[in-house]
């Protein structure tokens, strides 16, 4: 037998390397430390601004002086039982119970199943039923239960920033709407909605007051989308991007997987990366964008380009498109895009047209939602031509009235004959273009009204601020996505009287009827039903949405004669020529400033670039190089007049004559965790030019941002190539018949076969919990992160503690660049969630001095907080750095205050946030050790459950195949995440483990981990001048080169003896 | 040169060290006692709202557990009856009975009866009602012959140890599920606890967590 190798080897300089960020590449002092230690330098030790050791010896006389004095009084406390005086219908103490709802969303309604536990929601599903997003969610959906318990949200009317009621609201509303007339005056500037009681509503208020104006106003919204959409295919119609029909998908400067699309096209981008084996057919993805994104992520071929440039790619690509297949409509058309020519890699853009011409009618390509129109509906003829109509792309009646723009609407203002303007959600006083000027704009209306679920800039200058109802607290409906309609229950009485959109607008229309009427006349509208309706309304509850109300695809087609003359007219696009662009991106955290004050959030690691609570200049590194900044540096970008100031973030695989900054950040009328997060980059921001902006001066300005980036957390020793493991179809293909292709990867072909020395108990339940994670379907979006958060009772920290390492999530998504020789310009990405491994010969647990982690006879390996003393040598021992240690009391202490604790200092949670707590999941203290438990909560529950079935039949109490699955697993929008049992033969665990792209994590630790991830395929088109570099199994990573043939690790294990 | 130290100080240091065991371990022997949930549960006995008495209800009437404690098999909790229960039966019989003031007050207000708490598990600690009374384990090993209390008391001392001596030897606890509110079951004539139990232990698959700490604490 050959040498064990004890020590990791070093990674090799050559060949495909893969890294987490620059500094893991460059190799700095600063990432050594993150890799060599558990927790970083100074985590665990105090610093200046903290408790000085002669303070803390003060507090600790006083609490022992103190002690004495209490146990005096030392009493058992009462502690008293209170039930119902009536029973409630289906209320069963300790048990949850679940409501159908749905999420409003600018993209539509999202299904939900929200679970409530005696009367108190505390966490948000997607409703299995519904065909959208069958059971799933995402990052906004499951952080906004934390909204609704925000103890910081608008509490009561404010007249004049001073505290009313709804009483004096009304009796101001009447004289306004008595002097109304014809609705001249009147003014409505609504947020993006699907509520067809909204509309319902708003077509009452137009004809009670027929010169009202109505208009609408999203600050990430797709206008623009629209708008091509009706220039190409009629007024009135939008499109429907059908993923799961494309073979061929080319993005354009368009985060489809991302921040601009929904679930429903990640769901069905993800069916097409399931694969069964090399046979299965998976699509294609060419992304052409100016810095990372999810979609490009997930791509197969990139191309990093400024989002200026994305009409002249477009154009480029039309042209050969229209060459190949002998289109001169598209030809012409392209043609007329007045946008001048601009050299592209010419074989990239030949090939991509000649794989979109060689798969007509499965094609599609999709142009950002914030292009300009000519360049979005450039994009709807090329599919057109492709004949993706009908097929890849739908078209529809638009489920969405039209309205005015906000600019339209200020014009209107400004005239100043409005005597009220009733602003429905949103916050256009920061969020509006700046050309808008809307502050000054609504300063002229004579009464502003504003209904939001928190005090914001707008309500600060408004004359009535009206607190809204959380979507959870009161009727609603929604159309999904897919047009369906959707039935928006509440699960609790509204904790602060706010009220919805639709109670304002019916008191404005003068109907007399609350909520639940409001929606219920809608419903039989909507679906048509006779009499009372109350079975198909009940049914329809119960169900979550109305069966067969899902929008029809309409029989479209192209309007050449319009679209030629909208080409001809089209607005020249400015092209930067030596010269930064600055491109405005939705933040993948906190939309366009909603959610600044959702502590999840804030505190979520961006996907891609991983900074929390804060946003950044993203730029490229030969930027960085160009302007003198590195992160963290604050550089100033100027356009005209105004400028602003904010830290340069370098991100590898950005364009680089383009910066990109997120918008939403930098709120000053913000609850605590928003206020002061960030930069503000609206003001740069114009209606014409809301997606970028060229001719834009960048300088350094000498000063330092602190930013708190995740990235190079829990980093492990040059493991990259190891822990994420991929492949190219053809490579898998020549390998189909190799059961060991993808585990002897990495050191796992070097590393001889394993054998253990020690023995542990036999793990013998009739259960076996494990996991199986698909990176060929993850796409990196940390909805399990959120989920998990939400599930778990996990605090947030704050930004200084995320510095010094501290977060606390249980899981988190590893974002991996990965490229040949450590080329920092145009890197691969791979995302892994990375969770407990649950290993079976856990390293932590043999550490332990006092048996706080220990293993389950079903192979979990479990923590019990009440033993923890908190050495933290379990997290030392951990090879996968997935422990966390609450390093302060984060439960009692609120972020700001961690430092300043005392003996009398304020301490504890706010009851609404308390509220939120999963009741099945200890809430930890300071000083304790935690980590992911699989879900213990619900495992324990389904045992539970089969026992019960089982009682005294004398079966086996064994629980059935996937009835039951961890947060992590259910939220995933892409069902990339799998638990269940792997002792069961049914379950989808067992099988996809047996599947030949499973491999387990540092095999040759010997850890036997009850994870298993399935190898990344990538599908590049081997035409392309990029694909040898796309996705490639990573080959003689360490020092000696294998060709591809990793396959016999026994004949191969000389390599480091 | 005269002694430093009288001579008293030679046996000085043994002397304290002896005080110092003796102190200690009668410290360590008085928490170990006093501290312990045999002596600071066993017997609690607080006064209720409402002078209800099981041994009338449970004992005399032979009322089933489940009448008031209804979601037991379903829930892990076992529920307090709501006062709706209470006047299914009193809003005929009793209904001068100063004693029912409480409760009649309660029904008239909606404002619900605040009984006091007696057996606490601590807040790790995540015990499920349903999965034992489904599987054998009686209400009186837990909490005592209830149907002879007048004013109900903590009667086992709820500790780690006292649960896992259970969970050790679930043989010399178990009967058939249908015995499990029949507080006053015994073993049939001729076969033992342990006889019975270890059938049942069979019989079921009862495998209860002994070493997986999840099965308590999550």
């Amino acid at each position: 037998m050959s040498k064990r190798i004890f020590q990791h080897p070093a990674e090799s300089q050559t060949g495909k390397r893969y890294w987490r960020s620059l500094g893991q590449l460059q190799d700095t002092p600063e990432f050594r430390t993150w890799m060599h230690r558990e927790f970083p330098q100074g985590a665990s030790e105090l610093e200046g601004n903290e408790v000085s050791r002669r303070g803390f010896l003060q507090f600790m006389g006083a609490s022992v002086a103190l002690a004495g004095l209490s146990l005096s009084a030392c009493r058992r406390p009462l502690k008293n039982l209170v039930p119902f005086t009536k029973a409630v219908e289906w209320s069963v103490p300790g048990k949850a119970l679940f409501f159908t709802s749905v999420m409003p969303s600018r993209n539509g309604g999202l299904p939900l199943v929200v679970t409530t536990f005696d009367g108190r929601p505390t966490k948000i599903e997607g409703n299995p039923l519904h065909p959208v997003n069958q059971g799933t969610t995402d990052v906004w959906a499951q952080s906004s239960i934390l909204d609704l318990y925000d103890p910081q949200r608008s509490k009561g009317v404010l007249a004049h920033g001073k505290a009313s009621d709804y009483k004096a609201f009304d009796v101001e509303l009447d004289s306004l709407l008595k002097a109304a007339g014809d609705g001249a005056g009147l003014a409505f500037l609504a947020d993006g909605s699907h509520s067809p009681t909204r509309e319902r509503l708003r077509q009452e208020i137009l004809r009670k007051f027929p010169k009202a104006k109505w208009a609408s106003y999203e600050a990430n919204g797709h206008e623009l989308e629209v708008a091509a959409a009706a220039l190409a295919f009629g007024e009135g119609s939008e499109v429907v991007q059908r993923l799961d029909r494309a073979d061929i998908l080319v993005t354009v400067d368009r985060d489809i997987l991302g921040v601009e699309g929904d679930i429903a096209a990640i769901r069905g981008f993800a069916a097409r990366r399931k694969v069964d084996g090399p046979k299965t057919k998976m699509n294609r993805l060419y992304v052409v964008e100016n810095r990372y994104t999810l979609t490009g992520g997930m791509s197969d071929h990139r191309l990093r380009l400024a989002a200026s440039r994305s009409g002249a790619f477009l154009k480029a690509l039309a042209k050969e498109v229209a060459k190949l297949s002998g289109d001169q409509a598209l030809a012409s058309l392209a043609a007329n895009l007045k946008v001048a020519d601009t050299k592209f890699k010419d074989k990239w853009v030949e090939e991509c047209a000649a794989d979109l011409v060689a798969n007509k009618g499965k094609a599609l390509v999709l142009a950002g939602r914030k292009q300009p129109v000519a360049v979005q509906a450039l994009a709807f003829a090329l599919n057109a031509s492709l004949g993706g109509l009908g097929k890849t792309l739908e078209v529809r009646k638009s489920t969405v009235a039209p309205a005015a723009s906000i600019a339209a609407l200020a014009e209107e203002l400004r005239k100043g004959a409005t005597k009220a303007l009733f602003i429905l959600g949103g916050n256009p006083v920061f969020n509006a273009p700046s050309d808008v000027h809307w502050a000054e704009a609504q300063a002229k209306a004579s009464v502003v009204v504003h209904l939001s679920i928190e005090q914001n800039e707008t309500s600060a200058k408004s004359h009535w601020h009206l607190p809204a109802a959380h979507y959870l607290e009161q009727w609603e409906d929604s159309l999904a996505s897919d047009g369906s309609y959707v039935v928006g229950q509440p699960v609790i009485m509204p904790l602060y009287s706010g009220i919805n959109a639709n109670e304002l607008l019916a008191k404005v229309a003068g109907i007399a009827a609350d909520a639940l009427e409001l929606v219920r006349e809608t419903f039989i509208k909507v679906t048509g039903a006779q009499g009372d309706a109350s079975a198909s309304w009940a049914k329809t509850l119960k169900s979550g949405f109305a069966e067969g109300s899902k929008a029809k695809a309409i029989n479209a087609s192209l309007r050449t004669e319009a679209l030629a003359k909208a080409m001809v007219e089209s607005a020249p696009l400015r092209l930067a020529d030596n010269d930064f662009e600055l491109v405005f991106i939705t933040d993948s955290k906190v939309d366009d400033g909603r959610y600044a004050n959702n502590g999840w959030l804030q505190e979520l690691p961006d996907p891609i670039t991983k900074l929390t609570w804060d946003n950044a200049a993203l730029m490229s590194p030969a930027a960085g190089k160009k302007l003198g900044v590195d992160t963290g540096d604050v550089v100033r970008i100027s356009v005209g007049e105004k400028s602003v100031d904010i830290a340069a973030l370098i991100l590898p695989g950005h364009a680089d004559d383009s910066i990109s900054v997120a918008v939403g950040y930098g709120r000053t009328e913000v609850g605590s965790i928003g206020r002061s997060v960030g930069v503000d980059v609206f003001p740069l921001m114009t209606s014409s030019e809301s997606r970028f902006r060229t001719g834009v001066s960048v300088s350094k300005t000498g000063k330092r941002h602190a930013l708190a980036v995740t990235q190079e957390h829990g980093a492990l020793e040059g493991r990259g190539a190891d822990l994420t493991r991929q492949a190219t179809a053809a490579e898998w293909t020549e390998n189909a018949a190799n059961p060991n292709f993808f585990k002897k990867m990495g050191i796992d072909a070097h590393a001889p076969e394993n054998f253990s020395l020690y023995t542990h108990p036999p793990l013998n339940d009739v259960h076996a919990w494990g996991m199986a994670v698909d990176l060929n379907s993850c796409i990196g979006c940390a909805a399990c992160m959120t989920a998990c958060q939400a599930e778990n009772n996990i605090p947030i920290v704050g930004k200084e503690q995320v510095i010094n390492g501290r977060e606390m999530h249980w899981m988190r998504t590893d974002r991996y660049f990965a490229s040949e020789g450590g080329d920092e310009d145009e890197p691969e990405m791979v995302s892994q969630p990375m969770m407990c491994q649950q290993c079976e010969n856990a390293p932590c647990e043999t550490v332990c001095p006092v048996n706080a982690t220990v293993h389950s006879e079903d192979g979990l390996n479990v923590m019990a907080y009440n033993r923890c003393i908190g050495t933290r040598y379990c997290a030392n021992n951990c090879p996968f750095k997935v422990r966390r240690f609450n390093f302060f009391d984060y439960n009692q202490r609120s972020i700001t205050n961690l430092y300043r604790w005392n003996l009398i200092s304020e301490k504890g949670t706010p009851d609404t946030i308390q509220m939120q707590k999963n009741p099945n999941v200890t809430v930890r203290m300071r000083g304790v050790m935690e980590k992911c438990t699989f879900c213990v909560q619900r495992i324990q529950e389904a045992k539970i459950a089969a026992k019960v079935v089982a009682k005294d039949s004398g079966e086996q109490p064994r629980v059935p195949a996937d009835t039951f699955t961890s947060a992590c697993a259910q939220v995933c929008p892409t069902d990339a995440i799998v638990f269940g049992d792997l002792r069961n033969p049914q379950s989808r665990l067992a099988k996809l483990k047996e599947d030949q792209r499973g491999y387990r994590l540092l095999e040759y630790l010997n850890t036997e981990n009850r994870v298993w991830y399935l190898a990344r395929i990538r599908n590049p088109n081997p035409k392309m001048p990029d694909a040898s570099r796309a996705g490639s199994a990573s080959k003689g990573g360490h020092g000696h080169g294998h060709d591809g043939g990793h396959g016999n690790a026994s004949s191969e294990t000389g390599g480091h003896a | 040169m005269a002694n430093i130290f009288p001579r008293w100080s030679n046996w000085l240091p043994l002397k304290i060290v002896f005080c110092l065991l003796v102190l200690g371990g009668g410290v360590s022997a008085g928490v170990w006692y006093y501290l312990n949930p045999e002596y600071m549960r066993v017997g609690y006995q607080p006064a209720q709202p409402v002078p209800f008495s099981h041994k009338i209800h449970a004992g005399q009437l032979n009322m089933d557990c489940r009448y008031c404690h209804s979601f037991v098999e379903t829930s892990a909790y076992s529920n307090i009856p709501t006062t709706q229960v209470c006047m299914n039966c009193h809003s005929q019989i009793q209904r001068e009975n100063p004693k029912l003031e409480p409760v009649r007050e309660s029904w008239k207000t909606g404002k619900p009866i605040e009984w006091v708490q007696i057996h606490k598990t601590p807040e790790h600690v995540y015990f499920h009602h349903s999965v034992h009374v489904n599987r054998g384990v009686s209400c009186v090993s837990c909490h005592g012959k209830v149907n002879e209390m007048d004013v109900v008391y903590h009667a086992e001392s709820h500790s780690m140890a006292w649960c896992l001596s259970c969970h050790n030897n679930p043989s010399e606890f178990l009967r058939p599920v249908s015995e499990v509110t029949n507080l006053d079951w015994k073993p049939e004539a001729g076969k033992s606890q342990h006889e019975i139990g270890a059938a049942l232990v069979e019989q079921w698959h009862v495998n209860p967590p002994v070493k997986n700490c999840a099965g308590c604490h999550r």
